[in-house]
């Protein structure tokens, strides 16, 4: 599919979704994994705009390209913001996942729900680029 | 994202259509909270609702917190498979009620003020 390149702001986060959401139709996903796949594009690229953009006084795009051969969809998303790598996060804890909402703490739950939904899962940092690829395999689980 | 508010039977049923995420869930937050009232019943009716990311279930945290706090009950009708799921992955929906439908939504809210002593929240996972 051609690229799409949007303002690294939270104006955009629906047009990404809409390209992510054509492109897994395309793909031919099932409901299940193209909500899983909408969800990690814009828990990531949320992260991107509000930490690698507006919290680092930086401004810059976002570039999202959707790549598709028989077996997968990959998504490939770049912004120049803050090096930012998810995968390094740490992820809450099945107790802290189960724990009564009282007593919860919110962080790294988007996250948690990118790393858990996505078949694959990469960073790459190169130049002054984030670079996040999500990776879902075609057809019905 | 569009919210509509409407007292019904004593219960305030918000609507929420459209999509919950990074860039609407503050808004959402600054209309929702101020609904709630000591021992009030809410129903957010979410049939409309299309996509829910952790932003939305931030929303629902402080929804939950705010409403368990003032002695209210709150039920969730109408949920799209898509964010069921993201709530059940996170351990969010086990403590909210749910129903299919306003109607069941509702008749859980009466049903839970007949019931319960005063002051205390439905138990979860009585209903849907």
């Amino acid at each position: 599919m051609q690229p799409l390149v949007v303002p690294g702001n939270l104006e955009s986060l629906q047009a990404i979704r809409d390209y992510v959401m054509a492109a897994a139709a395309e793909a031919g996903l099932d409901r299940r994994k193209t909500n899983r796949l909408r969800l990690a594009v814009d828990e990531i690229t949320t992260n991107s705009i509000v930490h690698g953009y507006d919290e680092a006084g930086l401004e810059g795009d976002l570039r999202v390209e959707a790549q598709l051969d028989d077996q997968r969809l990959t998504i490939l998303i770049e912004d120049r913001g803050a090096a930012y790598d998810a995968t390094q996060h740490r992820i809450p804890s099945f107790e802290e996942l189960t724990a009564p909402l009282d007593s919860r703490e919110i962080g790294g739950l988007g996250i948690f729900l990118t790393l858990k939904g996505m078949d694959d899962f990469r960073y790459e940092r190169v130049g002054n680029r984030n670079r996040n690829i999500f990776i879902m395999n075609r057809g019905t689980e | 994202m569009d919210i509509h508010i409407r007292e019904e039977g004593g219960v305030t049923v918000i609507k929420l259509s459209g999509d919950l995420d990074g860039k609407t869930s503050g808004e959402a937050q600054e209309q929702i909270l101020p609904l709630v009232h000591p021992e009030g019943r809410l129903l957010l009716d979410m049939s409309q609702l299309n996509y829910m990311s952790s932003a939305g279930l931030r929303t629902m945290l402080l929804l939950y917190r705010k409403v368990s706090g003032s002695g209210g009950s709150i039920v969730l009708a109408g949920l799209a498979d898509e964010i069921r799921d993201t709530m059940s992955a996170t351990g969010f929906l086990h403590y909210f009620i749910t129903t299919d439908t306003l109607e069941d939504g509702l008749a859980e809210l009466n049903a839970a003020t007949d019931n319960a002593a005063p002051g205390s929240a439905a138990a979860p996972g009585s209903a849907g």
